[in-house]
């Protein structure tokens, strides 16, 4: 088993980063009522974690006992009837979803299903919660009808289920259904957080850690907790005992992304453009969320640029996402901002060095 | 048709000129018929004139009626008003319409007008002139100007407002904007009309407006000319170059080569694609040693450089204006050949003109004689459309396929032979000898002469054809029913051809639609009995519009005929666009045509209907095209900033298309389809628009298929397959995060996880443990395979490059063999006997995990139905005594639970998870 997963804390009691939240949150569930959740923050900090290991406390250990399920819904949608596939993991208390899977037929997502979900009292209510716990994932990728129709859900059906929402971004949530939520926010951990779960792993595989090399997997995670401990784990696949001077291996498709970036920075022909076009479509073709693409192309590309053009380019990355997500066509969006990003640059090249 | 409405729109400001020149329009107007009659009266020749005079203008109605569907549509009101407007003005002399109305009414009268006054300056010396300048819109300027300077001052004044007209209309007559000129130069007269005639003259020189056909696509890449529109392309006579033949290699100096292409056509010269004999000159700038120059080398065919053809262009229009003779002959001889065939050509022109004269009549105050005259001669045969007119009246007159039609004869005759006299009804056997057959398929593209030659064919040989088409009811006496053979027979051929909608006697035998259009078209100037003077290449060009559809060429032959006499290539041209539209437009043609380095010219409603022919392939042609097309707004652009700039604004216009679009599509906004088109299509290619290049070695140089369908239609692959892969690790329980975070982070780890044992460790030891791996995970190898793909990059090694097949081999069988033992946590992974494979999709369930407390003893008898049903198979036994075993956490309970007793049975794991059931069991059927 991965040691992400192996070592990830089961209880709120064993949490290693984030504890004040933890024992907030277990507070929260002893001693009163819980109200509707919103977990946000980056990728990799620990809100999953969290999450599960709140509803273990919630529910005991029968809230583990969980079942996947993928099944096609049939939803009525006025004149026509919509098959919808949709993959949950559900205990006796609690059902956990994924609405955005949808893409943008969510909303029936939220209209029928969660709200049929929400509606079903749990049956036994000897001493137990008398509450059933629906736990959304990527809240901000639901299309704004979908959060729509999620406000009042939320209100109508509080008395027998609760709401836990999680997301990267709360700004993409809206206002209505953020205000209905008590926020939790995970920060993405600190860099000697990292170091100290990495060094806490290392102990409990038995493993010899050359000085500075856990602090050296953490900077290169990006304070992503997750991202850390795969990478370490790779680099203990790849070569044991460590060295000091071991390259910790990037993922494929960031490497990928920053090919993109050099090619991009090194030529700005319509060639040029061409080629990253096919190297996009690869990414995509491959499961890379766009967003992330363009993030993660963006930060490369801010990495060898000169600091007067950051400015625009920042913005241009950030109007060509919001566009991303208006439309349907990733590709247009990232291709759009390429040609763009390679317009400006070309422009002050020239500029620069005639 | 584009001329005829400027023309609509531009009289009015000469008609104020011509009022004030000409202040009584109306008199001149009944002077007019009466001078026609009695040019009739006097000569044999003078009526065609007459006629033709009047046709002109009935021509030019007839127009607007054929195009109801059209632009013209607005036109049409104003028409109907004007025939009342006119009919009121014949009973009370004055005029009591609005204003515009009489404004028509001048303009018409002016059309009349002016022309049988010039008729009558000069009636003798060019007669057919005349005719001509009353119906050929434009190239008459030129005599009509000479005659007029020559007779009356007034009439001068009148010959500088139609000159202007001219100018107005000229975007699409250069060579009669050469005419003017020539007379320019002649007279000296430099009036105001002309001057301006001129100007609108050389702005349409610089290319008709007009549409790329998308033939400049064929060509390979090509440089851009290096002193791209820096000259000014010169006018000549219009026939200066007719006769010679042009090949164009290599980049010219100024012209990109479909201008020059067009160029040479215009003044009557052919270009063909590759130097042979009758080659007179290969055109080109830079010798650029290909093959065409080193042929035209060989054969000695002259070089000629784009300055040289200039030149030349230019020579004929010096020449033409020091020899004034020159025009006036051939004037002569289109007169001489048009009255060749008087009577024909009047008849004809009579028919047309009927309806539309009668309105005519009315208005001028005696036309009575006239028009009488001119009813008359309309005969039956004549009210034909010209399709049926010229039909051809025996084979040899078919044009095209002689070959075919032969064997259709030969066949037809040797049918009898065949059956009736031998063997009357059709033997098996003899089915292969094509003299055999009973019946003929003729098939190919309409309009190609299928049921022409088969009835000319049968009538030759003395058939009787009985024709029966889709227009019949298709009740008893279907298709055709064969001719002489006789009632006899009657009933068996009609069983044989029951089915066929088209003939019996000559039916059908493949044959190939007709490919020389050029045959086609030569064939139909020579037999064009219509006198209509009718340039090559126009035809040429017609014959290429219509596609090879004859009977379309006919049709549009027919109507140009009607609003003018001698046919141009621009003439041609330009009424073929505008009725382009009504062909269909394949999205490709369409994308080739606004990106069409004469993309730029068409109009704002033609874009529009391409970018619409179809609303979702043309953006994604656009998109997947637009960075390959080097701009021709961009003028100069060394270091091509200005193109990337280009490039940048097309991208973000093509986005903006995909937020229209998805407001189009997701909440049915429909009326933002324009917006859509615009934005994603017409707007990109409009930057961009230029010549096509390739970005890669080895591409050809055609649009290519929009990538996005293809792609998207991986990408969702991949989306399902990874869903799949996902749910398998949340089935194992180890895992509960999104499939992207399982493709973003956990992809690389789990394939070094279950490629690099294979690599490093021994055989056996290495397989274990990626068996071992998957199944912690409940990876299956279908998944496994689906992250293999999904982790490939175009130039990275594959992961499991360095794997001995052998090894492969043994990993397979282990996870095979492991498959008995392995816990079931997904529905699909489950091998039923019998049962081939779980579809991909529809995963239904999973169990999981073992635990504690809960009813034990429920989940039991759950428990051994389920895996009966599952598995059939006895072992039930075991998930008690996993469960008894453990008490721990469940998920701790599998993995030691397989690692111990090595194996049994699912159900070990099943045990906690059964106990849920209700909801177990039904996806456990299967």
């Amino acid at each position: 088993m991965l040691w992400v997963d192996k070592y990830r804390p089961k209880s709120l009691d064993k949490v290693l980063v984030h504890e004040d939240v933890a024992q907030n949150l277990k507070k929260l569930v002893t001693e009163q009522d819980c109200p509707h959740l919103l977990f946000y923050g980056p990728s990799g900090s620990g809100k999953k974690t969290l999450i599960m290991a709140l509803l273990r406390q919630m529910f005991g250990a029968s809230a583990e006992k969980v079942k996947v399920e993928n099944k096609t819904w049939k939803v009525d949608a006025g004149s026509r009837t919509i098959d919808l596939e949709l993959t949950t993991l559900s205990s006796t208390h609690h059902v956990e979803l994924n609405p955005s899977d949808a893409g943008f037929q969510d909303r029936y997502i939220v209209q029928e299903i969660i709200k049929e979900m929400a509606k079903n009292r749990p049956i036994d209510v000897k001493g137990k919660k008398g509450f059933k716990v629906l736990v959304l994932n990527e809240v901000d990728k639901l299309s704004r009808e979908a959060q729509h129709s999620l406000r009042r859900t939320m209100e109508k059906y509080s008395a027998s289920c609760r709401l836990i929402l999680c997301c990267d971004s709360s700004s993409k949530v809206t206002e209505a259904v953020r205000s209905r939520c008590l926020n939790v926010r995970i920060s993405a951990p600190k860099e000697d957080q990292i170091v100290k779960v990495l060094e806490f792993i290392g102990k409990k595989e038995g493993l010899q850690l050359p000085p500075g090399f856990a602090a050296r997997i953490a900077e290169k995670s990006g304070r992503s907790l997750r991202r850390a401990i795969l990478s370490f784990e790779t680099c203990r696949v790849q070569q044991y005992p460590f060295t000091n001077n071991q390259v910790i291996p990037p993922m494929d498709w960031e490497e990928y992304v920053s090919e993109i970036a050099a090619d991009i920075m090194k030529e700005q022909s319509p060639k040029r453009l061409f080629q990253v076009r096919g190297k996009l479509y690869e990414l995509l073709v491959n499961c890379i969320p766009p967003e992330v693409i363009l993030k993660r192309l963006l930060q490369e590309l801010l990495k060898k640029l000169d600091s007067e053009l950051k400015h625009e380019v920042c913005h241009w990355a950030a109007y060509y996402e919001h566009r991303m997500r208006l439309g349907q066509k990733a590709i247009f969006h990232i291709e759009a901002f390429v040609a763009k990003f390679m317009s400006i640059y070309k422009g002050f090249l020239i500029a620069t060095f005639g | 048709m584009q001329p005829d409405i400027r023309k609509w729109f531009v009289k009015p400001h000469d008609k104020s000129d011509d009022n004030g020149k000409a202040p009584k329009p109306a008199k001149p107007t009944l002077a007019i018929p009466g001078k026609v009659s009695t040019a009739k009266d006097a000569s044999p020749s003078s009526p065609v004139k007459s006629l033709q005079g009047g046709q002109e203008s009935s021509g030019r109605r007839k127009t607007s009626k054929y195009f109801a569907s059209d632009k013209q549509n607005k036109e049409d009101p104003t028409e109907v008003s004007e025939f009342t407007a006119k009919r009121k003005a014949k009973s009370d002399d004055v005029k009591p319409s609005p204003v515009k109305k009489s404004r028509k009414v001048d303009d018409d009268d002016d059309d009349d007008f002016v022309m049988p006054k010039t008729e009558k300056s000069s009636v003798e010396t060019t007669p057919s002139k005349k005719l001509k300048s009353g119906s050929g819109k434009g190239i008459p300027n030129a005599s009509v100007k000479e005659d007029d300077v020559v007779t009356s001052p007034k009439s001068a004044g009148r010959g500088r407002g139609r000159g202007r007209t001219a100018g107005g209309r000229g975007t699409k007559l250069e060579s009669d904007e050469g005419n003017a000129d020539d007379d320019e130069d002649a007279k000296e007269v430099k009036s105001a009309g002309r001057g301006r005639g001129g100007r609108g003259g050389s702005a349409a020189a610089g290319g008709g407006r007009g549409g790329g056909r998308g033939g400049f696509m064929a060509y390979g890449e090509r440089k851009d000319p290096p002193h791209k529109g820096e000259k000014e392309v010169p006018e000549g006579s219009s026939e200066c170059l007719s006769g010679l033949t042009f090949v164009i290699s290599g980049t010219l100096d100024s012209l990109e080569r479909e201008e020059a292409e067009d160029l040479i056509k215009r003044y009557g010269g052919r270009v063909t694609g590759s130097v042979s004999k009758k080659t007179n000159y290969l055109l080109c700038d830079e010798d650029i040693g290909g093959r065409k120059s080193a042929k035209a080398k060989e054969l000695g065919t002259g070089f000629l450089t784009e300055d040289g053809l200039f030149d030349m262009i230019r020579a004929s229009n010096r020449s033409k204006s020091t020899k004034k003779e020159d025009p006036k002959k051939q004037v002569d001889k289109i007169a001489t050949s048009s009255k060749a065939s008087p009577i024909k050509g009047g008849n004809k022109k009579e028919e047309v003109r009927e309806s539309p004269q009668k309105g005519k009549a009315t208005t001028h105050a005696s036309p009575g004689v006239a028009s009488s005259m001119r009813k008359k001669p309309t005969v039956g045969q004549s009210s034909l459309p010209w399709t049926e007119k010229y039909k051809p009246k025996v084979p040899n007159d078919i044009i095209g396929n002689q070959s075919l039609v032969k064997q259709l004869h030969d066949w037809l005759i040797h049918w009898n032979d065949n059956f009736l006299n031998g063997a009357s009804k059709a033997k098996g056997k003899k089915q292969s000898d094509s003299g055999a057959k009973k019946a003929i398929l003729l098939s190919g593209t309409p309009g190609i002469g299928k049921t022409t030659s088969a009835k000319l064919v049968s009538q030759m040989l003395g058939f009787q054809t009985i024709e029966v088409n889709a227009s019949d009811s298709r009740g008893k006496a279907d298709s055709k029913i064969e001719k002489g053979i006789g009632s006899s027979t009657a009933n068996s051929v009609k069983e044989l051809v029951s089915n066929q909608s088209l003939s019996v006697d000559f039916d059908r035998s493949k044959h190939p639609k007709a490919v020389l259009i050029m045959d086609e078209v030569d064939g139909m100037s020579a037999g064009d009995r219509e006198k209509i003077q009718v340039n090559e290449v126009a035809l040429e060009e017609l014959a290429e519009r219509v596609n090879g559809d004859m009977r379309m060429a006919l049709n549009q032959l027919q109507y140009m005929s009607l609003s003018m006499s001698v046919i141009k290539f621009d003439d041609v041209r330009q009424r073929l666009l505008t009725s382009s539209k009504d062909e269909d437009i394949s999205p490709f043609t369409a994308v080739d045509k606004l990106f069409g380095y004469n993309g730029g010219k068409l109009r704002m409603d033609e874009r529009f209907d391409l970018s619409m022919s179809d609303m979702d392939l043309v953006p994604l042609l656009i998109q997947e095209n637009y960075i390959n097309y080097r701009p021709s707004t961009a003028g100069k652009d060394e270091n091509g900033l200005k193109r990337l700039n280009l490039i940048a604004r097309a991208a973000d216009s093509i986005a903006s298309g995909d937020i229209i679009n998805v407001q189009i599509r997701r909440y049915q906004k429909w009326q933002l389809s324009q917006s859509s088109s615009l934005v994603s299509a017409i707007i990109p290619a409009a930057l961009l628009r230029g010549q096509r290049e390739t970005l890669e070695q080895g591409e050809r140089n055609f649009n290519r298929f929009g990538g996005w369908l293809g792609k998207n239609s991986t990408m969702g692959k991949n989306y399902r397959l990874l869903e799949d892969a996902h749910v398998h690790l949340l089935a194992s329980l180890q895992f509960n995060l999104g499939r992207s975070t399982l493709c973003l982070d956990y992809m690389s780890l789990l394939l070094k996880h279950m490629t690099d044992p294979l690599k490093t460790l021994p055989k056996d030891e290495g397989v274990e443990k990626v068996v071992e791996f998957m199944d912690a995970y409940s990876i299956s190898q279908e998944d496994f395979e689906s992250l293999m793909l999904m982790s490939k990059f175009q130039g990275r090694p594959n992961l499991l490059e360095g794997v001995q097949p052998a090894v492969k081999a043994a990993l397979t069988k282990a996870y095979n063999k492991g498959s008995k033992t392995r816990v079931i946590r997904t529905a699909d992974l489950i091998t039923l006997p019998g049962i081939k494979k779980a579809p991909k999709k529809r995963v239904q369930a999973m169990l999981e995990p073992v635990d504690v407390g809960d009813a034990i003893v429920e989940n039991e008898e759950n428990n051994s139905d389920d895996v009966e049903d599952l598995e059939g198979d006895a072992e039930e036994e075991k998930p008690k005594v996993d469960i008894a075993s453990l008490s721990s956490k469940g998920i701790q309970v599998q993995v030691d639970a397989k690692k111990a007793s090595g194996s049994k049975k699912a159900p070990a794991a099943g045990g906690g998870g059964r106990g849920r059931g209700g909801g177990a069991a039904p996806k456990r059927k299967r």
